[in-house]
């Protein structure tokens, strides 16, 4: 019970988080109304009992990615944010059909979770936990082991074990193009080197 | 909610928060008592017990102070964003009494089925991830006080907490490393029996790149540039009077407390200390202790360093700090890997070669970063 009202509030936090992020004229009230929404986030990540990816999802959304919005805004020209321009425009049919189509695609993805026979755990919680790793594998609690042992109860340690066991190539992927990234932006923000006018032949 | 689980909640927070308060107190008194014996001066003496001569070296000042700030009139400057004005002094608060429940401290009055949020698994991360809220919390202070000054503070001191949390995350990433787990009552634990992390030639460069590191998250001197009096006013609560500042003033020094006391847990052993055999709960009271050392260091080095430049503390976070919080990961991988043979013979020579690895390190840096100013040449005058 406890949990479905976790749920709903902060649920209702997220969308209206969301909401405020998309309508607000003033771009530093959307930023804050979006930290607000990956906030909400973070506490259904919690209530999934998934908290190695709701601490991540703070450190990175919020910590991060917030604080690098912020900044970008304070280097452009409109610090004060309000300006009288429509925030309407006539493409948004598309939006809508985008937005759709990407819910629909998300429905159809988890649809197969729900035809799963429940879990052998003792209370839900603990199959929310499975769910949310991500070396989950569609089947719940082993064959060998379907009680959960003393080490489901250390999902960080889980994690770990699994991004150096099976997924170690991926992770090193991930990392190789995270790096890419950092290059490249070096680079961009740099811009092209002109020339030295010495250097020049005349 | 069963009433069981609340009474544990408020058992495990509400000592907490009233405990640090208190310290809080007592530490501006200290902080201002301190400053004023290393720059000859006396500093508060007169507040002590009311209706008498009873000064009490001044110990009442922090209560003096408390009733000041809530009687003074709380000013917003007209073309302030009120509402974030108002939010902003609350989301300083909230996220440095928050980390403080993952600190280990072994009370007394818990027990087993309390709550103890240092036992997470991930309670580390946890700690990085909410102290980063405060960088929020300051500029959405310097944005809504619209005032150039403000935003000027606000600016530097995201610029300075974004900069500096790499050198202190990666430096914790060592003993993360090193213990194998994110749980700050394991980390403590591992340490027991004088074995603390600081004992070591990796453990002591992480402990001091940590440090300082803490010290620019915290906006303490030499690093309190979002607040330099003299280039802008105070920074981002200069449109800030009466209780907001109050609340500014509490979060800066209960986030003070939380860092020193992460600091204890990673590299001085948390709660550990000699007597613990014999009565358990002296823990809790060398784990204050601790902490109460690191904030010395602290308001020692305030009354000491000159503040930088801005230039001078990016580049000491970029050019020194991180390469070598880099390289000390890479020490820790190796020793870890000796560590694992056992071998006291082995130990000692990976001892040596880290310290001679750290120290080249170090001043190898220090030579690079020194930059191509030559002594004064005098030209006229001999």
């Amino acid at each position: 019970m406890n949990e479905v009202i976790a749920f709903w509030i902060l649920s209702a936090v997220a969308v209206l988080g969301a909401l405020v992020a998309v309508r607000k004229r003033n771009l530093i009230h959307g930023v804050f109304a979006l930290l607000v929404f990956f906030a909400g986030l973070s506490g259904l990540f919690l209530l999934l009992l998934a908290e190695f990816i709701a601490a991540v999802q703070v450190l990175v959304y919020i910590g991060a990615v917030g604080v690098l919005l912020l900044f970008a805004i304070m280097l452009t020209e409109r610090v004060a944010g309000d300006d009288g321009r429509r925030m309407t425009s006539r493409g948004w049919p598309w939006g809508l059909v985008a937005a759709a189509a990407v819910f629909v695609l998300l429905l159809l993805s988890l649809w197969p979770v729900q035809q799963l026979s429940m879990p052998k755990a003792k209370d839900p919680s603990e199959f929310l936990t499975q769910i949310s790793d991500p070396g989950y594998d569609g089947k719940f609690g082993t064959e060998e082991n379907p009680e959960f042992g003393e080490d489901d109860r250390k999902p960080v340690e889980q994690l770990g074990r699994k991004l150096m066991n099976p997924y170690v190539v991926t992770l090193e992927v991930l990392a190789l193009l995270l790096t890419a990234a950092l290059i490249g932006a070096v680079t961009a923000a740099q811009g092209v080197r002109m020339p030295k006018e010495d250097d020049s032949p005349e | 909610m069963s009433l069981e689980l609340l009474i544990d909640i408020l058992i495990a927070t509400v000592p907490l928060m009233l405990i640090f308060a208190t310290l809080f107190a007592f530490t501006t008194w200290l902080e201002r008592k301190a400053l004023a014996r290393i720059q000859n001066r006396i500093g508060p003496n007169k507040v002590g017990i009311p209706c008498t001569r009873i000064g009490l070296f001044g110990l009442g000042q922090p209560a003096a102070d408390g009733i000041k700030m809530i009687f003074k009139e709380n000013i917003v400057p007209s073309g302030a964003d009120r509402l974030f004005h108002l939010l902003a002094p609350i989301l300083a608060l909230i996220p440095s009494m928050l980390v403080l429940c993952f600190l280990p401290l072994d009370f007394p009055w818990l027990n087993e089925n309390s709550v103890k949020a240092f036992l997470l698994d991930g309670a580390v991360i946890f700690f990085f991830a909410i102290t980063g809220l405060n960088t929020l919390a300051v500029f959405m202070a310097g944005w809504a006080s619209r005032n150039k000054y403000s935003l000027l503070g606000g600016m530097r001191a995201v610029a300075q907490m974004v900069s500096y949390e790499i050198p202190l995350v990666l430096s914790a990433v060592i003993v993360v490393m090193m213990v194998g787990s994110l749980n700050a009552g394991e980390i403590a634990g591992v340490q027991k029996g004088g074995n603390w992390f600081v004992f070591s030639p990796w453990g002591f460069a992480a402990f001091v790149i940590f440090f300082i590191a803490a010290l620019a998250e915290t906006n303490r001197s030499p690093f309190d540039l979002p607040e330099a009096e003299s280039e802008i006013i105070a920074g981002y609560f200069t449109e800030y009077s009466g209780f907001k500042f109050a609340l500014f003033f509490l979060a800066e020094y209960i986030a003070m407390f939380a860092i020193s006391g992460l600091t204890v847990t990673l590299f001085l052993g948390g709660g550990d200390g000699p007597g613990l055999a014999v009565l358990p709960w002296l823990s809790v009271i060398w784990f204050l202790a601790k902490i109460f050392a690191l904030i010395a260091v602290m308001i020692w080095l305030r009354g000491t360093l000159p503040r930088l430049r801005v230039d001078q503390l990016m580049g000491f976070a970029w050019k020194f700090m991180l390469p070598l919080s880099i390289l000390n990961i890479f020490v820790a991988g190796f020793a870890w890997h000796a560590e694992q043979l056992d071998n006291k013979f082995i130990m000692v020579i990976t001892w040596l070669i880290s310290l001679a690895v750290l120290y080249g390190a170090a001043s190898g840096l220090n030579q690079l970063n020194r930059g191509k100013v030559r002594p004064r040449e005098y030209k006229y005058a001999e």
